[in-house]
């Protein structure tokens, strides 16, 4: 961080609002391309290694034949996926979540 | 459409790509904006979005009069023009929030003087974020009245009061704060952005992972019935609702504002670090920020405030707490809540006039623990259903026979990490936020995926409503 950044940070109740940033040395060319492509880039990554989340999406909404024939290709691009491992993170993600949920400290019963 | 979902995301993305398309016009932006927030709330209930319209048009038609009127020629119909404006929101507020309860009190009423009568109960569906655009067409009639801010054409206050970012939950942004913004074509900078990422990133998993996770696995169970649960389940849990509603509500907050900077607007802070408090007057200025300055403003200052005395300054205090209360539902627990912060704000006034001189002052570290006490047995009372759940829950806490144990290590841990979060650095969402401007658009995209990646492994299946949404 430039030492002028350092100087120049505020508090919440220093500033309007939060997204008051100190004006910095950062270069701000075509800040509405470099939002919209970052956006975008995050959008794909998780389009590649979120299926799982598109196709639990698509099963959710009202079902039509519409509905019926993206869910089946949510449901093959999840295979996809996973054929070529891009689901894996989540998966081991998710799995380790799920181990800390089960997690008790010995004698408790099950709220959920 | 609730924030954290894919809905949201697709119907975000949707706006975005088609706002800053048409950026070369200003109007059609906002009209663009308009018709968006329309279909956000449509989402709930299309009834509603002409409340919601008729509501913006009363409070422009009225604003327009008052200050199309010299103020030192109609000091009376400009007055009763705000009164009627006033009226006006309240009695939208009061019919969808407030009717029903009412009439219920007045039933018991009658029934304990012996005029026992079936009331007509309307069984009024609540208009999700009505008392969030309420207050905000209150301020403004307030705001034009008083000469603070000029009066704004209808698109204007129409996007103002509809605006999706922020008309469910708030924050509850005033006219002077956003009209501005309105009247140019925003402008984004990398700054705001990466800000607004950071918010809207943080703000799921405060959301989708802690509020979520406490809620399901220990809150709800616990206080849905807390005979059943044993002593130590019940004062974990209460420590569980207060950090379950901090993550839940700021959340929202937080990712309103940085999806309104994404959108180029800047939204105003809505919390700063609540649970380190070290008061509760301290408390309210860090906490729903937007509610507390507008009680300030429109009601204490307006009741008096403290120009007229001591005593009606502790007065005026505990009114304007009590209508704070009542504000987030038609209940007495919320009176009860009002009234407990209202009542330690008045203790707090005169102990600060009255303290016998020579006397040591608090250390910071004893008002942080009693303030969060405080505020954790408010809690107890804004959650339960009704008084004596509060209060059976809370004789639980000093001794209960049942023998549950629902605590997990998992619901711990968030737990103490939702309190550990706000003893950080003041400065540290802005300092990363800094770092992250300075990034690459494919390398910032590609953190931004992987972090919501990693809190979509972590968050309970489903997403339950944010706990504002029914006030």
């Amino acid at each position: 961080m430039a030492p002028a950044d350092q100087i120049a940070l505020s508090a919440a109740d220093e500033t309007l609002s939060p997204v008051d940033l100190p004006v910095g040395e950062a270069v701000d060319a075509h800040p509405l391309r470099w939002t919209s492509v970052t956006i975008a880039v995050a959008a794909l990554f998780l389009l590649m290694t979120n299926a799982v989340s598109i196709r639990d999406w698509a099963n959710d909404l009202t079902p039509s034949p519409a509905q019926a024939r993206f869910a089946a290709a949510a449901e093959e691009w999840v295979a996809i996926t996973d054929r070529i491992g891009l689901g894996a993170p989540r998966a081991t993600l998710h799995g380790l979540w799920k181990k800390a949920q089960a997690a008790r400290f010995g004698d408790e019963t099950d709220a959920q | 459409m609730l924030f954290p979902t894919l809905t949201f995301g697709l119907f975000f993305l949707a706006v975005y790509s088609v706002t800053w398309a048409v950026r070369g016009s200003n109007e059609w932006r906002k009209i663009l904006l308009l018709l968006a927030s329309w279909i956000f709330y449509g989402a709930w209930d299309w009834r509603f979005v002409a409340l919601l319209i008729a509501s913006a048009i009363i409070n422009w038609g009225l604003a327009g009069l008052i200050a199309g009127m010299p103020e030192e020629e109609e000091v009376a119909r400009r007055k009763a023009l705000l009164m009627l404006g006033v009226v006006a929101n309240l009695a939208i507020l009061g019919f969808f929030k407030y009717f029903d309860f009412f009439l219920e009190q007045a039933g018991e009423l009658l029934g304990a003087i012996g005029f026992a009568r079936d009331m007509p109960l309307l069984q009024i569906v609540l208009p999700v974020g009505v008392s969030f655009f309420t207050f905000q067409g209150m301020s403004y009639l307030i705001d034009v009245y008083k000469k603070r801010v000029p009066a704004a054409p209808l698109l204007d206050i129409t996007l103002l009061m509809s605006f999706f970012p922020h008309l469910v939950a708030g924050p509850i942004v005033r006219a002077s704060d956003l009209i501005p913004q309105f009247r140019e074509t925003p402008r984004l900078d990398r700054g705001m952005v990466a800000m607004g990422l950071l918010l809207i990133v943080w703000g799921l998993f405060k959301k989708a992972v802690i509020a979520s996770e406490l809620s399901v696995g220990l809150v709800d169970p616990v206080f849905f019935d807390p005979s059943a649960h044993s002593q130590m389940d019940l004062i974990v849990a209460a420590y569980g609702y207060a950090i379950q509603i901090y993550c839940d509500f700021s959340a929202y907050s937080d990712m309103a504002i940085g999806l309104a900077a994404l959108l180029g607007y800047h939204f105003p802070h809505n919390f700063n670090q609540p649970y380190r408090a070290a008061s509760l007057q301290d408390f309210w200025r860090r906490w729903h920020i937007s509610l507390s300055s507008w009680l300030r403003d429109y009601l204490y200052i307006s009741l008096g405030g403290s120009r007229r005395g001591f005593m009606r300054q502790c007065a005026n205090l505990l009114m304007t707490m009590l209508i704070g209360g009542f504000w987030h539902g038609a209940k007495w627990t919320f009176l009860i809540w009002g009234g407990l912060h209202g009542s330690v704000l008045m203790l707090e006034r005169i102990w600060a006039r009255f303290r016998p001189a020579g006397w040591p002052t608090v250390p910071r570290w004893l008002g942080i623990l009693i303030t969060f006490h405080i505020v954790l047995l408010g809690w107890i009372f804004f959650r339960a259903e009704t008084f004596d759940g509060a209060i059976f829950y809370i004789r639980g806490m000093a001794g209960s026979d049942a023998a549950s144990a629902v605590t997990t290590p998992l619901a711990l841990a968030l737990i103490l990490f939702g309190m550990a979060i706000h003893f950080t650095p003041h400065h540290l969402a802005q300092g990363i936020a800094v770092r992250l401007r300075n990034m690459s658009a494919p390398a910032l995209g590609l953190l931004v995926g992987a972090t919501i990646l990693i809190v979509d492994a972590m968050r309970f299946e489903g997403v339950a409503p944010f706990i504002y949404y029914q006030f």
